[in-house]
């Protein structure tokens, strides 16, 4: 495939062709970033509405005590606090999440195939790609250990994305394939936990009723007792970890790290080995649909319709059954000897149904050009998703933290969400205004400069 | 643990002999002396993971310190001193090497060099867990090895000097972390003393009070004020509040008293893990082993392996491309980089195993007295034995003594994969319950009775599976699942001399 450079090619073939690696045949030339002109807006949207719901989920850890969560759900119904968490975990619990893995995916196509490898023996794109990746690794641990923000997740995708590369060729539908069972790995990996934690229970119940009938515990019980207990212990509100976590969180930069360095350590380290399923089948799925041309507005409406139909019509049911009959149950024990299946199993296929359903929405709006410049405000947050993420972290350690105007848990649930909504009308305009003078933002200039090792051309010339 | 030669010569063998550049051949020994060095770790290695293998548990070891005399005691502290750590690193030494070598492979058909590296990467990590999850062995490097495989793969354009210095960055890393884990634990013992000074300021005040208190009563009776006023019992409480450590002080002592324990000998402590290994359901071993495997993957990958090991993968990179495998230095060189190596890494280890028994006789003066922890050093000790035993090898590898016994080594070194793999199968059935069960019931020389068997086995295994075959079992089904075909495991005789003279450079 022959392929100037000064046409902006599209990387997203439509559905029918089944585009594939072999028309990206290298063509020689030294690989460089990609330009304004190759960037695909409706990718750039999607990942900016990611971006500015991603927030949504990561603002009760930013601002308040794990407790509150509890309170909420065991209080009255009516309440706007309830209120908000319904909708918040019914509608977008992982969602965002789930999005912005699946765009990574697709990024990552974007980026090894797109690009034209060097003739002259120079650094070759998967180098390049590799480099980028460990680059983003460094800023997650930036984004954790020095923004100090335990959920992080470019850590993840850094060390994720470094498992993609083989596949970026693979047909769309083994790239489907491939993230649901990885995804499913995931299910299973919760599930037989759930299992193991029903037996302890079982075996705990058995001891109960051995000690009442005077009888001396087999070792096994013994343990299962002392377990079960620790765990029930742990589901249990605890004051004086309430206490001292606030008053933590109140204190200055170094009580606040002191505090969350075991945190963060704990997330990368299982959090990576446990849970790295729930992102890279993401990232493989999104991959997938990529190639299909489904982020990329390459099919027909009827089509969107369609997934929109199956996404929302199956995910909210679902998300809704997730939420009031699961995620609102507070009752531990009771929870677990009522249920032999929890309804975390139906977390991922919820939420993979909802983030399709998401972006089906926002395709439809962005053809129907209804509100065009709001689409193209989210495009621009997309753009320049990395430093809006980084910033949002900076925003939020700053306005909850003790070392800033230390505002941690003393709003209420839904009054969170004012200052998710301050921070999305920031955003968006901040991103559009930035996109007028740069190329990229800030933060994806660093990026981009460090991937490279050379400083990138950052100002659009001024006609 | 890859086997470089295997990877020079594509699935045609017959079209490549053509190519231009196997024609202009350089040394010869630079392969060899990768394999050789490969050999001799995978076999090394086994006499450090017979520990963990045979369960020397790390209780035993506090036992054997506190003593420290004795045959077992001789045979800890010189495996201690020579291998422990070191074969690691020489690994991962000879690894960086090789990541430098495959990188320099022309492309074949679609598939760049790029893509072979990172797909024998992602198989290595799934060999790794069948070695951890099916063979059982809770010290599996397989799987470390793949990743930071992966970490450094954007380091092999770096120019050699860059590589140094990112691999004593790395080696720095580590230092500061073993540091602050001691930092840590002074922070622990002056909170301790704090508490004990805060008791001890509690006994006098009681003591106090108790004395006084006879004159109060007398004092009360005299006036006839039956009841207290609000003031008095208000001091009387904050009095008793006093009297007690809050709860933050009970935790500080107790941080403090379970550090020393840890540091103590316990006889029984290895009684539960003794019962488990020797279960003889292959599930419940698995059910008991997979905690430390999880650990060691996860845990131990994030806080240790990662600067541990890519540090020794960093500087095998750059030895390679300053020649060192090829010995393009001179003999002198050589001689030097081996006595200075050695000799400072084994004062280095010397000086560690010393300050560690300090630690183990008495933690407490430990803590008082070394501002610094006796581990400090040891990326750097590691770093100079490992370059010291590898100029060692290059130095002697051309001599006519040792000429047979590095072939030998070689043999196993081409082997790498196959003949680790073996070592955990071999002690899965000898040592836990699912095969003999002889876990924790052998003593120091004992343990190395089996790793001598072993090593004749392998030696022995290896020279004659390579007079037949070119690849070794596990080396050839690497190599199909990398290229996703069926490849050869026998090359042709034409084959075995481009062997001796893969000029990849």
């Amino acid at each position: 495939m022959e392929t100037t450079s000064d046409i902006p090619v599209s990387f997203a073939p439509a559905a029918e062709s089944n585009m594939n690696a072999q028309h990206f045949a290298p063509i020689y030339e030294k690989p460089k970033p990609v330009t304004k002109a190759d960037r695909i807006q409706t990718v750039d949207m999607v990942r900016g509405f990611a971006l500015l719901g991603i927030l949504m989920m990561n603002i009760p850890i930013f601002g308040i005590d794990r407790s509150v969560y509890k309170i909420v759900l065991e209080g009255s119904k009516a309440n706007a606090d309830y209120t908000t968490m319904a909708v918040v975990y019914t509608f977008f619990d992982g969602t965002m999440r789930g999005l912005f893995s699946m765009l990574f995916g697709a990024g990552m196509v974007l980026f090894t195939l797109g690009k034209k490898e060097s003739l002259t023996g120079g650094p070759t794109v998967a180098e390049y790609y590799y480099r980028r990746l460990l680059w983003l690794v460094a800023f997650g641990l930036v984004n954790a250990y020095v923004f100090l923000w335990e959920g992080d997740i470019l850590f993840y995708y850094g060390l994720c994305g470094m498992l993609l590369f083989p596949f970026r060729a693979a047909k769309p539908k083994w790239l489907i394939l491939i993230g649901l069972v990885l995804l499913s790995i995931g299910t299973f990996k919760q599930l037989s936990w759930w299992g193991e934690t029903r037996e302890t229970r079982a075996t705990y119940k058995e001891a109960i009723a051995a000690e009442k009938a005077k009888k001396p515990l087999t070792e096994k019980q013994q343990e299962a007792k002392a377990q079960w207990e620790q765990m029930e212990k742990s589901q249990k509100p605890d004051p004086e970890r309430t206490a001292r976590n606030i008053s933590k969180m109140q204190g200055g930069y170094g009580t606040v790290f002191g505090h969350l360095k075991s945190h963060n350590a704990n997330n990368e380290t299982w959090g990576m080995y446990h849970g790295l399923y729930d992102m890279i089948g993401m990232m493989f799925i999104g991959m997938g649909l990529f190639y299909l041309g489904f982020f990329s507005n390459k099919l027909s409406t009827g089509t969107y319709s369609l997934t929109l139909l199956i996404g929302y019509g199956v995910g909210i049911p679902v998300g809704w059954i997730f939420f009031s009959k699961g995620f609102a149950d507070t009752n531990f024990t009771a929870y677990i000897d009522q249920w032999r299946v929890p309804h975390w199993a139906l977390y991922d296929i919820r939420r993979l149904l909802l983030s399709i359903g998401h972006a089906s929405v926002l395709m439809l709006i962005y053809r129907s050009k209804v509100v065009p410049w709001l689409m193209k405000a989210l495009s621009n947050v997309g753009q320049m998703a990395f430093t809006n993420y980084l910033m949002q972290s900076l925003l939020m350690t700053f306005f909850f933290f003790g070392y800033g105007l230390g505002y941690y848990n003393s709003l209420r649930f839904h009054q969170l969400y004012y200052v998710v909504g301050s921070v999305w009308i920031f955003q968006l305009i901040f991103s559009s205004i930035w996109l007028r003078y740069f190329r990229f933002g800030p933060f994806e200039w660093l990026w981009r400069s460090l991937t490279y090792w050379r400083a990138q051309p950052m100002r659009i010339a001024q006609k | 643990m890859q086997s470089e030669l295997e990877d020079l010569v594509p699935g045609s063998a017959a079209a490549d002999l053509a190519a231009p550049t196997h024609s202009s051949p350089k040394t010869p020994a630079r392969i060899q002396s990768l394999d050789v060095l490969r050999g001799i770790a995978v076999l090394g290695g086994l006499g450090v993971s017979i520990w963990l293998f045979g369960g020397f548990t790390a209780n035993q070891k506090l036992q054997l310190l506190q003593v420290h005399k004795g045959y077992n005691y001789g045979m800890f502290s010189t495996i201690s001193l020579l291998l422990e750590g070191k074969m690691l690193s020489l690994i991962c030494l000879v690894f960086g090497a090789g990541a430098v070598l495959y990188m320099q492979k022309k492309q074949e058909g679609k598939l760049q060099p790029a893509d072979l590296f990172i797909r024998r990467q992602l198989w290595l990590l799934a060999f790794g867990l069948l070695n951890a999850l099916l063979f059982l062995w809770s010290g599996d490097i397989l799987f470390h090895l793949a990743i930071l495989g992966i970490l450094i793969f954007p380091f092999t354009r770096m120019r050699a000097r860059g590589l140094v210095i990112a691999g004593f960055i790395a080696a720095l890393f580590f230092t500061g972390k073993i540091y602050w884990q001691h930092a840590d634990h002074q922070s622990i013992y002056a909170k301790y003393v704090a508490v004990l000074n805060a008791e001890k300021k509690i006994k006098k005040d009681s003591a106090l009070r108790a004395k006084e208190a006879p004159k109060k009563d007398a004092a009360i009776a005299g006036n006839a004020k039956p009841a207290l006023s609000k003031d008095t019992t208000k001091a009387a409480i904050a009095a008793i509040k006093k009297d007690t450590l809050t709860a933050k002080q009970v935790r500080e002592k107790q941080a403090w008293e379970g550090l020393v324990k840890s540091t103590k000998y316990d006889p029984k402590a290895d009684e539960g893990t003794f019962k488990n290994m020797r279960k003889e359901k292959f599930g419940e071993v698995y059910d008991h082993v997979l905690p430390s495997i999880q650990q060691k993957e996860a845990q131990w990958t994030y806080n240790t392996g990662i600067w541990d090991m890519s540090s020794l993968m960093l500087i095998g990179m750059a030895m390679f491309k300053f020649g060192f495998f090829n010995r393009r230095w001179k003999t002198s060189s050589y001689l030097v980089l081996s006595i200075v190596g050695i000799g400072l890494g084994l004062a280095l280890a010397w000086v560690r195993l010393y300050l560690h028994q300090q630690e183990i006789l008495d933690f407490e003066k430990y803590i008082q007295r070394y501002p610094i922890p006796h581990n400090l050093l040891v990326p750097f000790e590691k770093i100079l034995m490992v370059l010291g035993y590898a100029s060692l090898v290059l130095l002697l590898l051309n001599t006519a003594i040792f000429r047979t016994v590095f072939s030998a080594f070689a043999a196993v070194g081409k082997l790498a994969l196959s003949n680790y793999l073996f070592q955990s199968i071999a002690c899965l059935l000898i040592f836990t319950g699912y095969g003999m069960g002889y876990f924790g019931r052998l003593e120091q020389y004992q343990l190395y009775l089996v790793v001598f068997e072993i090593w004749i086995i392998q030696i022995v295994f290896s020279v004659f599976w390579l007079k037949v075959f070119t690849y070794g079992p596990a080396e050839w089904l690497w190599r199909c699942l990398v290229y996703a075909r069926w490849m050869p495991i026998r090359e042709s005789k034409a084959f075995a001399t481009i062997e001796h003279n893969p000029a990849i450079l």
